[in-house]
């Protein structure tokens, strides 16, 4: 199934950048999964058009590196058995820890659906401080990106693979990055 | 860790976040309803600890399953409720709920005398008398009794002609098919024709079992289930249906809700939307569709269809037709939930619920109203006035058969 753009992630940071894309003609698909905090952007993502696959997630896509360096083809949902989500472009929405857009464990931090690189540091026992209103470590945990937010795996930047919202290193402004995002994919395609 | 310690349902992994609350359509109507975290993990917790706690309300459930698609913890809030309703909840109404829930027998009697039942059904006194005496809504009109079965149509007009050709699938028609409206069936089998496939029922086929397993009938609903689960078995290729409310049940229910292992043959149930689309898309069929073909659509996505996250497939095929203009809301319940709006005491939330898809489907204006599911159906055509076509109809009625059949190498 072709978009312009498929949204991984359907939460405030996917669907902000979905109602950009939308409003500039791009067809968008969010698959949304986790606890999404989305009332305002979905009415008026599906109002725009957007397709939204609402309760399913992503659980792998396929990355090419086709000589000028790696890139995203397809991905796919649990719910749409047989089916791939195919576009020129995805962002990668999927939150931090809640959400399960990165997953922790002894051995470390990671970004469970393409395994892209996180910025973290120590062990376990280092994420976290002791009093609960004190800067956590882990808050500011994510995946890096270069300067024009795309996800990097294995320190090798995915061409078309933006990420957006709470699943950025750093703490940054939710609904900025993915603006940001969104004007990055609409300065591309023109 | 966590992986060991998980359960079936994954209850333990409910946070109490509320967000199942929010999305319950019962629950913004009635006010006795504890909402789906009340009435599921937190309720199973005590009822793990003595069934007493059982609470009566857990009727009100629509099975709807829009408390599952909105968990960011992957908890199966909907199926709790509906397993500790067939353990605990005890049958109110035993002469209505057997007669609704008992779809084969009912329709197999009903089809024979349907010139007479139909009428009779419909006649404002026999509604007061159901009314009364067994407690079925008399503002509910019900769906109309063929005169044929849509199997003794199939066997008598289409069986032969279908060993013709080379490739074939399976159809499982469903109760609503064969004893209410074979119109479905037949366009599924235009259809079929004219992309190359002969069809062929299966050798055994029972209802589904979701009205069973809603009324409470839960020993009946797993002889339905093993019953089909056969027969997909020994049909061994793709089985397509054309509700959604069965395919979910066949698909999910069976196993999670009555514990029959389905794994060999769940991935083989598809509704036939969504096998046709993914066909097209690899380019193994072709449809051509009339010129001169033109209709306002606007779709709306059954509560089970949102669950199985299918609705696309009946979309993007809808969209495929030069002359038609699609519109498809935010998804929204009908509060039917197949025998539940019925019941008398449940009528006044069915429509309650309902009220915002009338509205919705009213302001759009549309022709028709294109639905994956028959209750669905049921419903908006009698609190709108408008049509409500399933897409596997809209599709036969647009396809230009001849030059489809020509594409498809018939």
């Amino acid at each position: 199934m072709k978009f312009d753009v498929v949204i991984i992630g359907g939460g405030l940071a996917g669907l902000t950048a979905g109602v950009e894309l939308q409003k500039k003609g791009l067809r968008c698909a969010a698959v949304a999964e986790g606890l999404t905090l989305n009332e305002c952007p979905r009415e008026e993502f599906i109002k725009l058009g957007g397709t939204l696959f609402p309760g399913d997630s992503v659980i792998g896509g396929h990355i090419v590196d086709d000589g000028d360096g790696k890139s995203l083809e397809w991905v796919e949902t649990r719910n749409l058995v047989g089916t791939r989500l195919e576009a020129p472009y995805y962002i990668l929405s999927t939150g931090k820890f809640f959400s399960r857009g990165l997953v922790s464990n002894m051995e470390g931090i990671t970004e469970p659906v393409f395994g892209c690189d996180v910025e973290y540091a120590g062990g376990p026992s280092e994420w976290t401080v002791q009093e609960f209103f004190d800067d956590q470590p882990f808050e500011k945990f994510g995946v890096t990106t270069d300067a024009e937010s795309r996800v990097k795996i294995g320190g090798k930047v995915i061409g078309n693979l933006y990420a957006a919202g709470e699943i950025l290193a750093g703490r940054q402004d939710i609904v900025t990055t993915a603006q940001k995002v969104a004007e990055q994919i609409i300065g591309r395609k023109k | 860790m966590q992986d060991k310690n998980i359960s079936k349902d994954n209850f333990e992994q409910c946070l109490k976040c509320n967000l199942c609350t929010t999305v319950c359509p019962m629950m913004a109507a009635n006010p006795h309803y504890p909402g789906p975290k009340q009435a599921g993990p937190d309720g199973e917790r005590y009822r793990l600890k003595d069934p007493k706690f059982f609470d009566l309300t857990l009727k009100y459930c629509l099975n709807c399953k829009r408390c599952e698609v909105a968990c960011p913890s992957g908890v199966k809030v909907g199926d709790i409720i509906q397993k500790a309703r067939l353990e605990f909840g005890k049958q109110h109404n035993p002469v209505r709920d057997f007669t609704l829930a008992n779809t084969d027998l009912v329709g197999s009697l009903a089809v024979p005398f349907a010139p007479i039942v139909n009428p009779v059904m419909a006649a404002k006194p026999v509604k007061a008398l159901m009314d009364t005496f067994i407690g079925v809504d008399s503002h509910r009109t019900f769906p109309k009794y063929s005169s044929k079965k849509f199997t003794s149509w199939f066997k008598s007009s289409k069986a032969p002609s279908q060993e013709g050709f080379d490739r074939y699938v399976h159809y499982f028609h469903g109760c609503y098919v064969n004893y209410n409206y074979p119109q479905l069936g037949k366009d599924f089998v235009t259809l079929m024709n004219a992309c190359g496939y002969g069809v062929r029922l299966l050798d055994k086929e029972r209802c589904c079992g979701v009205a069973l397993m809603s009324n409470g009938f839960g020993a009946q609903a797993r002889r339905n289930a093993n019953t089909n689960i056969g027969a997909f078995r020994r049909a061994g290729g793709v089985v397509l249906t054309s509700s959604s409310t069965c395919t979910f049940t066949m698909r999910d229910e069976y196993e999670h809700v009555l514990g029959i292992d389905n794994s060999d043959v769940r991935d083989n149930i598809l509704l036939t939307t969504k096998w046709l689309y993914d066909k097209v898309e690899k380019g193994e069929i072709k449809l051509a569709f009339k010129k001169d073909y033109h209709k306002k659509i606007t779709y709306h996505t059954a509560c089970h269809m949102n669950k199985m996250g299918w609705a696309i497939y009946s979309t993007e095929l809808l969209r495929m037709i030069p002359g038609v203009e699609l519109t498809v809301p935010q998804q929204q319940c009908c509060g039917i939930s197949g025998t539940f709006g019925f019941k008398k005491e449940n009528y006044p939330y069915s429509q309650k619920i309902g009220q915002e898809l009338f509205d919705t489907l009213l302001e759009s204006a549309p022709d028709v109203v294109a639905c994956d599911c028959e209750t669905c159906k049921w419903q908006i055509e009698m609190s709108t006035g408008l049509t409500v076509m399933n897409p596997v109809s809209i599709l036969a009625e647009a396809l230009d058969i001849e030059e489809t059949k020509r594409l498809n190498r018939v």
